[in-house]
C-alpha cells in the first residue's frame, strides 16, 4: 500500500484536486473557465493524436466543434430531440463527415493538406452563417437546453464542471491507451517514415483517416457539452482564429504529449481570458507570434520543456544533498 | 507448383523515357540467398520497389508463389509474405528501438482502435505476445542491450540491423536486403554476413542487393547482375566473377571513377 502510494501520489494529488477545484471555497469562481479549458482540452487531445503522432496538419479543427455544437443546438431546441441521444447523432454526423472529406483529402501532404483543411474549416463556417434558417446565421441561437440525467439537471457551472471534465478525462485515458497500443505504434510509425510504414504492412492512408475521425468524433463531443454549457452558440466561436488557437493549444502542451493539452489549453485560455481581452481583433497576431517563438525555441512544447527542466533541476538538487 | 518463390516475367519499369528496368526475367529458390549486382543506377533499388509494390510495373507480370501480384497494394504485400529494408535504414525516429521492432509485428497481431481504447483483455494479450516475439528479433540481431535507446541514437550499423529486425518482425517469407553492408566496418560486416545465414536457417529465402563483392560471393548462391535495367549475366558466385560481361561492366565502373 505504502509502495503504491509512493508510486502513485502524484495521481491522488491531482484525483483530489480535479474534486475540490470547482468549490466556492477554492477555484469556484473560475468555473466557467474551467470548463472551457475542459472542452479545449477535448478537441486538443484529438489534434495532439492527429498531428503530433500522425504527422498529419488540420488547421480547419474547429469545423468538427462546430458542427457538434450546431446539430446538437438544432436537434435538442428546434427539434425537441434529447440532448443526450442528439449528442451521440452529432458525433455520428461529424464522425461520418470527416470520413468522407479525410478520404479526399489525405492523398494530399503537407502544405497541400494544411490548405486543404483551412480551406473546409472556412466553407463549414460559412455555412454555419449561411443556413440561417437552421442555424440562426450570424447571430446563431439561444435557449438551448441543458444536459440531465434523470431529474438531475446540469444548471449550474459547478455542476458542469463535473460534467465536462468527467468527459475531458475520459478522453485523455482512452488516447493514453491507443497511443500505447499497435495501433498507437502504427501513428507513430507513419509520422516516422510512410515508405517503412507501408512496407510493414501498415494501411497508412487508412489509418490517418481512422485518426481524423476520432479527433473530429471529440471535437464534436466537446461541441455537444459546450452548447449545453452556454446554451447559446453562433458562427463567430468556430471561426479560422479558434482553429489557429487550438493549434496554438497543442503547440504549446507539446504536439506529442497527451497530457500537455491541458496545459496548452489552460495557457491560451487564461492568456484569451484574461491578458489578450485589450487586444481586439489584433490577438491573432499574438497567436501567430507564439506559435512561431515555440516551434523556433522548443518545438517539443513548452509542457514538455518545463517537464524536462524540472526532472534536470530535480536531479542536480539531488545530486547536492 | 514451382519452387520459385518469387518470379518476375518480362518486367519493365518506366520513368518517363528513362527505362530503369528492361524485360527482367528471373527466378529466385525457395529458401537460398539470391543476390543483385550491378553498377550505379542499374535499377536494383527500382527493382525492389517493384517487388515491394512502392512502384508499379510499365509492363511485365510478379509471381509470388505462382501467383499474380502486380495489383496487390504495397501494405498488403507484407501479409503475403514479403519484406524489405531500404538503402537507406528509414527507422522510425519517434520510437526505440524496441517499439520500432513491435511495429513490424503489425500484420501479425489483430486488435484495433476499440480494444486498445478501452484496455480489453484481448489487447493486453496480443501485446503482451507481440512483446515477446519482437524480444525474439531484438535477440537475433543483437540488440537486446539497446532496446530503449532511441532508434537514429544508434550508430548506422546498428540502424541497418534494427532494420532488418523490424522487417523480420513482418515474420516473412522472403526478405529483401536493399545494400545491407553500406557504410558497414569489416567487424560489422562478418556479423552481417552470420545474421543473413542465421536468417536462411529459419527457412527465410533471402534476396540481397550489395556492392561488397567479398560479401555478396560469400554469401550468395546465386548471382544476377544488372546493368542500365538489363539482366546481363546470371549464375554462381564464381561463374559470374568469370564472366566477361561483368567484368566489362565492372571495370568500365572503376575506370570512371
Ligand atoms: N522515382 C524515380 N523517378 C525517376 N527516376 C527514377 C526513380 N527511381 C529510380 N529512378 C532512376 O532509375 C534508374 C535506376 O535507379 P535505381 O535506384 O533502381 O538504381 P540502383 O541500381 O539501385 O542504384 P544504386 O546502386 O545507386 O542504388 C536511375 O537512373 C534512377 O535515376
Ligand atoms: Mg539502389
Amino acid at each position: 500500500m505504502l509502495q503504491w502510494l509512493k508510486k502513485r501520489w502524484i495521481y491522488l494529488v491531482a484525483a483530489i484536486l480535479l474534486i475540490i477545484i470547482p468549490f466556492d471555497w477554492f477555484l469556484g469562481k473560475y468555473n466557467t473557465l474551467l470548463i472551457f479549458i475542459g472542452l479545449n482540452t477535448m478537441v486538443t487531445v484529438g489534434l495532439c493524436l492527429l498531428m503530433g503522432y500522425t504527422g498529419q496538419v488540420s488547421l480547419g479543427q474547429a469545423a468538427y466543434y462546430g458542427i457538434g455544437a450546431y446539430f446538437s443546438a438544432i436537434l435538442s431546441k428546434t427539434y425537441g430531440v434529447d440532448p443526450w441521444i442528439a449528442m451521440l447523432i452529432a458525433a455520428i454526423i461529424t464522425g461520418t463527415f470527416a470520413y468522407s472529406i479525410g478520404y479526399l483529402i489525405f492523398r494530399l501532404k503537407g502544405n497541400y493538406l494544411a490548405m486543404a483543411t483551412l480551406g473546409i474549416g472556412i466553407i463549414v463556417w460559412i455555412l454555419f452563417r449561411q443556413l440561417s434558417q437552421f442555424t440562426g446565421g450570424p447571430d446563431g441561437m439561444s435557449g438551448i437546453p441543458y444536459l440531465s440525467i434523470g431529474g438531475f439537471v446540469f444548471d449550474t457551472p459547478f455542476k458542469r464542471y463535473y460534467l465536462v471534465w468527467f468527459f475531458t478525462l475520459a478522453i485523455l485515458l482512452i488516447s493514453q491507451n491507443i497511443i500505447r497500443s499497435r495501433t498507437g505504434r502504427a501513428l507513430r510509425a507513419i509520422h516516422g517514415s510512410e515508405d517503412a510504414a507501408e512496407s510493414i504492412g501498415i494501411n497508412v492512408a487508412q489509418f490517418k483517416v481512422k485518426i481524423f475521425v476520432l479527433s473530429a468524433v471529440f471535437a464534436s463531443l466537446a461541441g455537444s457539452l459546450f452548447v449545453h454549457h452556454l446554451r447559446f452558440v453562433s458562427p463567430q466561436q468556430f471561426n479560422f482564429l479558434a482553429s489557429v488557437k487550438l493549434v496554438v493549444m497543442a503547440v504549446i502542451g507539446g504536439l506529442a504529449s497527451i497530457w500537455g493539452a491541458i496545459f496548452g489549453a489552460a495557457t491560451t485560455n487564461i492568456l484569451s481570458d484574461e491578458l489578450l481581452l485589450n487586444f481586439g481583433e489584433l490577438d491573432i497576431i499574438v497567436y501567430g507570434l507564439i506559435l512561431m517563438l515555440v516551434m523556433i525555441f522548443m518545438p517539443q512544447g513548452l509542457f514538455v520543456k518545463l517537464k524536462e527542466t524540472i526532472t534536470i533541476w530535480r536531479a542536480r538538487t539531488a545530486k547536492k544533498d | 507448383m514451382s519452387e520459385f518463390i518469387l518470379q518476375t516475367k518480362d518486367l519493365s519499369k518506366a520513368f518517363g523515357g528513362l527505362v530503369a528496368l528492361k524485360n527482367l526475367d528471373m527466378s529466385i529458390e525457395e529458401g537460398k540467398i539470391t543476390a543483385v549486382i550491378g553498377p550505379n543506377g542499374a535499377g536494383k533499388t527500382t527493382l525492389f520497389n517493384l517487388i515491394a509494390g512502392v512502384y508499379s510495373a510499365t509492363s511485365g507480370e510478379i509471381l509470388f508463389k505462382g501467383t499474380r501480384i502486380n495489383s496487390v497494394p504495397p501494405h498488403k504485400r507484407a501479409s503475403l509474405g514479403i519484406a524489405r529494408t531500404f538503402q537507406h535504414a528509414l527507422l522510425f525516429g519517434n520510437m526505440t528501438v524496441l517499439e520500432n521492432i513491435m511495429a513490424g509485428q503489425h500484420i501479425r497481431s489483430r486488435y484495433g482502435i476499440l480494444e486498445a481504447a478501452l484496455c480489453l483483455p484481448n489487447a493486453k494479450r496480443e501485446e503482451s505476445l507481440i512483446l515477446l516475439k519482437a524480444t525474439k528479433y531484438l535477440n537475433l540481431v543483437g540488440l537486446g542491450t539497446e532496446k530503449d535507446k532511441e532508434a537514429l541514437s544508434l550508430p548506422l550499423g546498428r540502424q541497418k540491423l534494427l532494420a532488418i529486425a523490424r522487417a523480420m518482425a513482418t515474420e516473412p517469407k522472403i526478405l529483401l536486403l536493399d545494400e545491407p553492408g553500406a557504410g558497414l566496418t569489416t567487424l560489422e560486416k562478418r556479423a552481417l554476413s552470420d545474421l543473413i545465414h542465421r536468417i536462411i536457417d529459419m527457412g527465410i529465402t533471402v534476396l540481397l542487393v550489395e556492392h561488397d563483392m567479398p560479401l555478396v560471393m560469400g554469401l550468395a548462391e546465386k548471382v544476377i547482375v544488372l546493368d542500365s535495367g538489363q539482366k546481363i549475366a546470371e549464375g554462381g558466385a564464381s561463374q559470374i566473377q568469370r564472366d566477361k560481361r561483368v567484368i566489362a561492366v565492372y571495370l568500365g565502373e572503376e575506370v570512371e571513377e
